[in-house]
């Protein structure tokens, strides 16, 4: 991200105006954000748009919001807290990018079927030799578009998965699947790594906080190497959500 | 139109948050949180999906609460600004993402949203009372439209060419040019 790119030779106080409007597309929008920690004269210009447009949210009529949604939101700030009073090593705490417009809440549109899913499943899952006195959590991971279940992400314990295949996957010459998690109040997703098609694999996330409900599970189509960036860059291809059994 | 926002101390709440008040998270939800899920919802269209964002936009709120600076802008923009961006963010990554067939039947379907917004347009009521009005009024309707559905609906340059149908080009430099007017104008 050192050259710089064609928009940075742009009037930066219309780029911060399209910003604010919106009408940037996600890699433009990507890299404004990427500049804005350095560059105070560029969220000043963003700022002041924000200030001229805000009063015209007012178009919009207020919608009131279902009854969960604000114990919802108390149960992750619960959870955030319990988190930061386990005063774990910065080393482990998973990486939380300081930018704070970062989310994939889209991801949850998909996630939602996990659960359904599950219980689908559950004759396939009860075969399975658990530990009945920690929490135990699966995912159902499927595809978007077909809502056809191609993977099992099982854990017995809150810091050991086990990711396994239903099926088999055509990965396509010079590609990889690459396997991501996100709980609610992380920032960004972390990469557990690269993995085989009809594979199983287990992984300890010892790096990572305890494993919660909820946490969202995604393989994307990405570079045989890895994602390039750090973040998914590729189509999803399974996804799902973590619910506690 | 008369200032509603006036009786709750935005930036106080934002202090309190930074000191770990849960109540104050509470405060400001009860009294912004329909106004930040109508915002939202208009731009992601899709119920669940705007939950979600309000939901994350409080949390960051709360995160970062102490690194609002009142000498750079209201606390009542900066809150409004996080969330706004979550949503723009979450359905610009929605369109280079797969497309879902199984659409959530409580989604609004776009095309039916901005007819309807257009139909509207004659009685647009978009006038606030504050300066940048006059700014506004000074544009050509068409681009005065482009700017707001912009900014109201979360519309990409394409999808607003798409809708309007005027060519892309044409919708990217009536913006730009837009944006250079009303900062003149409110210089």
């Amino acid at each position: 991200m050192s050259r710089p790119s064609q928009h940075e030779h742009q009037d930066d106080h219309t780029l911060a105006g399209e910003y604010v409007l919106g009408t940037l597309s996600l890699e433009q929008r990507k890299a404004l954000e990427a500049r804005l920690p350095n560059e105070p004269e560029l969220q000043q210009a963003v700022m002041a748009w924000e200030e001229r447009f805000l009063p015209y949210t007012a178009i919009t009529d207020p919608v009131t919001p279902s009854d969960n949604l604000w114990p919802r939101i108390e149960r992750s700030l619960a959870s955030r807290e319990a988190l930061a009073k386990r005063a774990r090593p910065a080393s482990v705490v998973p990486p939380r990018p300081r930018r704070m417009l970062h989310s994939l809440p889209l991801w949850r549109g998909a996630a939602g079927f996990g659960l359904a899913a599950a219980l689908v499943l559950g004759v396939m899952l009860a075969n399975e030799v658990t530990e009945p006195t920690t929490p135990e959590y699966m995912v159902v991971l499927l595809a978007p578009q077909t809502q056809s279940a191609g993977w099992v992400v099982q854990a017995s314990s809150r810091q050991e998965i086990e990711l396994i295949p239903l099926g088999s996957f055509e990965v396509p010459e010079g590609k990889a699947l690459e396997f991501w998690t996100k709980a609610d109040e992380w920032q960004a997703p972390v990469s557990l790594g690269l993995v085989e098609p009809g594979q199983p694999i287990r992984l300890r996330l010892d790096e990572l906080p305890p494993l919660e409900d909820n946490q969202l599970f995604e393989l994307t189509l990405e570079d045989e190497t890895g994602s390039p960036t750090g973040l998914p860059t590729g189509p999803i291809e399974f996804i799902g959500r973590a619910v506690e059994i | 139109m008369t200032d509603v926002y006036s009786e709750f101390d935005h930036a106080a709440a934002l202090a309190n948050c930074a000191r770990g008040e849960h109540d104050a998270l509470h405060q400001l939800y009860v009294h912004e949180g329909a106004r930040l899920l109508g915002v939202v919802i208009r731009i992601v269209k899709d119920r669940g999906m705007a939950e979600d964002i309000v939901h994350d936009a409080c949390l960051n709120i709360w995160q970062h609460a102490d690194s609002f600076d009142p000498a750079k802008g209201s606390a009542r923009t900066w809150i409004f600004s996080v969330a706004r961006h979550l949503a723009l963010n979450a359905i610009r990554y929605r369109d280079r993402e797969v497309t879902f067939d199984n659409h959530d039947p409580t989604e609004l379907d776009l095309d039916e949203h901005f007819q309807h917004a257009s139909v509207a347009d004659e009685a647009f009521d978009w006038q606030t009372g504050q300066r940048m009005d006059s700014c506004l009024e000074a544009l050509e309707p068409e681009r005065r439209n482009c700017v707001l559905h912009a900014y109201v609906d979360g519309l990409s340059h394409a999808e607003i060419a798409a809708h309007t149908g005027a060519p892309l080009g044409t919708v990217k430099a009536w913006i730009k040019r837009s944006l250079l007017r009303l900062r003149e104008c409110m210089a």
